[in-house]
């Protein structure tokens, strides 16, 4: 029986039957044998069901028309610039890409899986080139993929398509990574809440601060932009309920994602806030420690740029009388101090100098401190201090090589002596012991 | 004297000039013809200036007619790590610099061609090869699995991997020995010991009864590694350099400069440290050091 309702327009009958002629489905009255209605002999592409033996981009046709993966992979493209809010000019920039990058020769006969990964790299490098921050990670949580297939197919498919993408800067995810935190009174108690606005501010500030000292620099981004956030908020208002309280469970406040590698950027931060904070004049001698930092924070980002210039000076110092006296670095401790009464007078315009950029000073400095070395003697410090103030953490802890062996020049056409190869030849009796382990080893195997 | 005059013209234009003029073939972006000033400013200026004394100071009628050519070809080698190629400059380059230096020691670092400028500024450090991957044919197929009983430096597990894997402890190497008679041998960490330790290997494939030869010892690949001593800013030099460099500190934290001339990968790190791979000749990871050392130091001071 075919479709129910239909009639036989000769005899008006409803027993309408499918039947096939030489594979045309027809539609045929079964009382008088007329043709109701015919199928199409052949289908159209879109509506084979089955695969062809040969694939569709071997085939002879001339105009090819996408085929479906393409079409899917456009779909998931404008679905994804969708969700992320991109505008329209981006949106068709990364389809662009996209059908590019998927006739590339490179991309055509790649796994499925490779295919969706490219259409989530070109809105990636679509986003790079307009500026909208965005990371590698949180596209790869979009599209569920492995991170080392996306930064695979990334990779190659900006050397298929010789686009230029310009990596974001660290400084630049700092405002949308911020956005995740829920951190307003209507989601925390109002002694732990921040707005977003201040919050971004200072964490901008020591973003700044951790760039320059050489912690950015060759790491994964999201966790130093946690670690940022956290001091932040911490310095905010530094109250007790607000010292107490770890990452891990700032985190879980906030609603954000744990991380393990946060917390060692947060030591590593503070220790640079410590090295500035050691140079506040109203310190008078005390330490400053890593639990104490936090509170004066807010005077260390202040005063940043006067702290640096007398830290940079100090440090100068102390290389200097270490190279001369082998170590007592208590002389050098006045020094700081008497500068004192001095800086108070300085002190007194911290917000004019603070706008300027301080990523000349540091180098500027830095290079005083060079000369300082060079003068004081280079290489002969027998404790392994510090060469700058600040120095990237992997050349503070360098990994210990194993030692060396010299390299012996050899010619290559030297003689090889036969005792040598012997050596490496197993004796007839070592060899029918290998041959009986193997084979006991191959039938217990054999048992289980 | 034509090419005298012709060498003074040349000397006295400046470098970006002549580059447009004589049109050379690009290899990268077209974006390429507004940086080269700013990525070769500091190598530039220090490589060119002995010329253009020594251009001014010198009568030059005196010396042989190719000269100028080989001078041209020596200013293109030195724009040419900014990426530019031109092919014809290259093929003259490279027959007078096999009449130039005939006898170049293995470990006599590559210098610039002309004879009459020293190398300005060398860096003073060098390299240190780390690694060398070499091929040779045994050419007589063999038998892996009585290779793995007779031989006690050898491991052989065909369900993982088709070949021997064998090691000797003096060059401290590894060879891996395929059923074809081909062989694999790395470790070493100079050229002439990873052609000892192959013919080791062949000597052991030899003793075990089959008939080894020894034909077709080539190098595959020499790794390199060194420090510059000094901090470096990734994230600028990914700016400054684009059509080279790639930085994704998500997914390794050290650059990835893919060199043109000579046609050398190299990791540079934010300690300072970079490896050099790629090359078939130590010279080239000589010269790659050399090209990339100006650049990091010229930005180390920005």
């Amino acid at each position: 029986m075919a479709a129910v309702g239909l009639k036989c327009p000769e005899c008006g009958s409803l027993d309408i039957v499918d039947d096939e002629h030489y594979s045309q489905p027809q539609l045929v009255c079964a009382d008088c044998g007329a043709v109701v209605s015919e199928g199409l002999l052949t289908t159209t592409r879109s509506e084979e069901l089955q695969g062809t033996d040969v694939r569709y981009s071997n085939s002879t046709e001339v105009n090819k028309q996408p085929c479906r993966n393409q079409i899917k992979g456009i779909h998931r493209v404008r679905a994804l610039c969708r969700i992320l809010r991109l505008s329209f000019v981006m949106e068709e920039t990364a389809e662009n890409y996209f059908k590019q990058a998927y006739e590339h020769p490179s991309f055509i006969r790649v796994s499925l899986q490779k295919k969706e990964v490219l259409a989530g790299c070109c809105i990636l490098a679509t986003c790079r080139q307009h500026s909208w921050p965005i990371t590698m990670g949180t596209m790869t949580c979009l599209l569920e993929a492995n991170p080392k297939l996306m930064g695979v197919v990334y990779q190659e498919m900006v050397k298929a398509l010789k686009i230029e993408a310009p990596p974001t800067s660290v400084i630049d995810l700092l405002e949308t990574h911020c956005q995740a935190y829920k951190l307003s009174p209507q989601h925390v108690h109002e002694e732990l809440s921040e707005s977003s606005k201040d919050l971004t501010k200072r964490a901008a500030v020591l973003l700044e601060l951790a760039a320059d000292a050489w912690l950015v620099t060759g790491r994964q981004p999201v966790p130093i932009l946690t670690a940022s956030i956290y001091l932040a908020w911490q310095s905010l208002k530094p109250t007790q309920t607000r010292l107490k309280y770890t990452l891990a469970r700032f985190c879980q406040m906030a609603k954000v994602a744990k991380s393990s590698i946060a917390p060692k950027r947060v030591t590593e931060l503070k220790e640079v806030l410590c090295k500035l904070g050691q140079e506040l004049p109203w310190l008078r001698g005390s330490e400053m420690t890593p639990q104490t930092v936090v509170q004066m924070v807010d005077d260390i980002l202040n005063y940043r740029l006067t702290l640096l210039r007398k830290a940079l000076k100090s440090h100068e110092a102390a290389l200097a009388s270490e190279s001369e006296l082998p170590p007592s670095l208590e002389d050098t401790q006045p020094g700081p101090r008497d500068d004192a009464p001095s800086l108070d007078a300085t002190a007194s315009q911290p917000d004019a100098e603070s706008a300027q950029q301080p990523q000349q000073d540091v180098d500027l400095t830095c290079t005083v401190v060079m000369g300082g070395l060079s003068r004081a003697g280079s290489g002969q410090v027998s404790t392994p201090s510090k060469r700058s103030l600040f120095e990237p953490p992997s050349v503070t802890h360098a990994k210990i090589r194993r030692v060396q062996l010299p390299v012996k020049e050899v010619t290559g056409d030297e003689e090889i002596s036969d005792s040598e190869i012997d050596s490496y030849i197993r004796t007839p009796q070592e060899m029918r012991d290998y041959a009986e382990a193997k084979e006991a080893l191959s039938s217990s195997e054999e048992e289980f | 004297m034509d090419e005298g005059s012709a060498l003074e013209r040349y000397f006295d234009e400046p470098i970006e000039t002549t580059q447009a003029d004589s049109g050379f073939l690009f290899e990268g972006d077209l974006g390429l013809q507004g940086t080269p000033q700013l990525q070769n400013s500091s190598f530039l200026s220090t490589l060119s200036q002995p010329e253009k004394d020594i251009g001014e100071d010198l009568d030059l009628s005196f010396l042989p007619d190719d000269l100028p050519e080989e001078s041209r070809g020596n200013a293109a080698n030195v724009t040419q790590d900014s990426g530019l190629f031109d092919a014809d400059r290259s093929e003259d380059f490279e027959t007078d610099s096999n009449n130039a230096m005939p006898g170049t020691s293995t470990f006599c670092p590559m210098t610039p061609m002309t004879p009459l400028a020293p190398v300005a500024e060398s860096s003073g450090i060098i390299p240190i090869l780390q690694n060398i991957v070499s091929t040779v044919n045994l050419a007589c197929p063999l038998d892996l699995k009585s290779i793995a009983l007779q031989a006690r430096n050898a491991e052989y597990n065909p369900k993982r991997f088709a070949a021997v894997i064998m090691r000797i402890r003096e060059p401290r190497t590894t060879a891996l020995i395929f059923s074809s008679g081909k062989m694999v041998c790395t470790g070493a960490k100079s050229e002439d010991q990873s052609r000892l330790a192959a013919r080791k290997y062949a000597r052991v494939v030899q003793k075990l009864g089959f008939p080894a030869k020894f034909l077709d010892f080539k190098i595959q690949n020499m790794v390199g590694s060194c420090d510059v001593c000094f901090p470096i800013r990734l994230e600028g030099l990914v700016l400054t350099h684009q059509q080279f460099s790639s930085y994704e500190p998500e997914l390794f934290p050290g650059l990835i400069y893919r060199m043109v001339k000579p046609r050398i990968v190299l990791l540079i790190f934010v300690s300072g440290k970079v490896v050099l791979t790629g090359a078939k000749e130590r010279g080239e990871i000589y010269e790659a050091f050399e090209n990339i050392y100006p650049i990091l130091k010229g930005f180390r001071k920005q």
